[in-house]
């Protein structure tokens, strides 16, 4: 259902913008649609293959013991592995919020939980791989990863120490 | 809304160069392909075929009930490319817009509504447009870390509060730091063209 409205809306918005254009100067409709329809043939054998690939590493996670991995572990050990564990988590909001609430249910430590969170936002492979490779190209994706890596250990640490203070 | 630009000569609307169309192999594509295959056989080996074919079937419904989206979402990004005044553009979130072109960027990124096939294609065409590696990320950044959507929609129902307010907080200066050092690398060693055809940058 919510493709559909998604769907829905994105075609809304794109037809008035090619509704503008076509008042404005028709002549460039065929431009639109020639770019169009050749950045769609990049990135569909992309996305295919990505997103193919980003469920067969969800199926080979072991979703049940990856809570507990960041739960009793504490201090700089428990974030970093909280952030690795975050950068393998595939899948959308829902498959990496459930886990942090188990792992919070489980005391799982402030700081291991954002490093957690801040790490699978980042990385979150069906998103990475399913569109933003295609799109953005490579040099893009991989600049904005290695320029991002230290956030999700930073975040931890300032939440840790947030928490100790209280 | 008064259209106070001449698009024949704003619109950057320059067509992909011929071998562009053709279909292309390199490292993105081939990076993907041996992740997904390696991780296929892995499934294969360890949970068997059944799980192997399981997996891909669902994988390929899904795929074709997002393809109208994702064509939906192109579209939108080009025709958005050859709409946008490119002045305007880069004086809002062009090369040289600062931080202010950043804190604008990050905050489109968070606040727009949609999901990936939404904020790439928008990313992408205000970099078309003449937004800046800079901008572009601060804008994907934005979205991952800060985006409303999520936040109201997924983390409050699954976390405390407190924690969320506390993750907020704490990660807001980041998209524009990252636009920033972003930029400053694109400065140095500008992103080549290796997204898609007839990108601009």
């Amino acid at each position: 259902m919510n493709v559909i409205i998604g769907t829905v809306l994105i075609w809304g918005a794109a037809f008035a913008l090619l509704r503008h254009i076509a008042r404005v100067d028709r002549a460039k409709l065929p431009q639109v649609w020639r770019a169009a329809r050749a950045t769609f043939l990049v990135m569909l054998p992309r996305t295919v293959i990505g997103l193919s690939g980003a469920s067969f590493m969800a199926a080979l996670l072991p979703k049940g013991q990856m809570a507990a991995l960041f739960g009793p572990e504490q201090g700089i050990t428990g974030i970093l592995l909280a952030t690795v564990v975050g950068a393998a988590t595939p899948g959308g909001p829902m498959v990496a919020l459930a886990l942090s609430a188990t792992a919070f249910k489980a005391g799982a430590g402030t700081g291991a939980l954002l490093a957690y969170l801040t790490s699978w936002s980042i990385i979150s492979l069906t998103r990475t791989l399913g569109s933003e490779l295609a799109l953005m190209g490579p040099t893009f994706l991989i600049r904005r990863l290695i320029l991002s890596a230290p956030v999700p250990v930073m975040i931890g640490l300032a939440a840790q120490a947030i928490q100790a203070s209280w | 809304m008064a259209t106070d630009f001449d698009p024949i000569e704003n619109g950057p609307a320059r067509l992909p160069p011929p071998e562009a169309r053709r279909f292309r192999v390199d490292f993105g594509l081939l990076f993907i392909a041996s992740l997904s295959l390696s991780a296929g056989i892995a499934v294969w080996i360890t949970q068997g075929p059944g799980q192997f074919f399981h997996l891909l079937w669902g994988d390929t419904a899904m795929i074709l009930s997002l393809l109208p989206k994702i064509f939906g979402g192109i579209l939108l990004a080009i025709a958005l490319s050859m709409i946008l005044p490119r002045d305007r553009v880069l004086r809002l979130v062009g090369p040289d817009s600062g931080l202010r072109g950043l804190v604008i960027a990050s905050g489109a990124g968070a606040v727009v509504p949609g999901g990936p096939h939404v904020t790439y294609p928008l990313a992408m065409g205000l970099m078309r447009a003449g937004a800046d590696a800079g901008a572009g990320t601060a804008m994907v950044s934005g979205w991952v870390l800060l985006g409303l959507n999520r936040v109201l929609i997924w983390e409050l129902s699954f976390l405390p509060g407190w924690l969320v307010a506390l993750r907020l907080v704490l990660t807001l200066w980041v998209p524009v730091a990252v636009g920033q050092l972003a930029r400053i690398w694109a400065r140095r060693v500008p992103l080549p063209d290796d997204a898609h055809p007839g990108h601009r940058r």
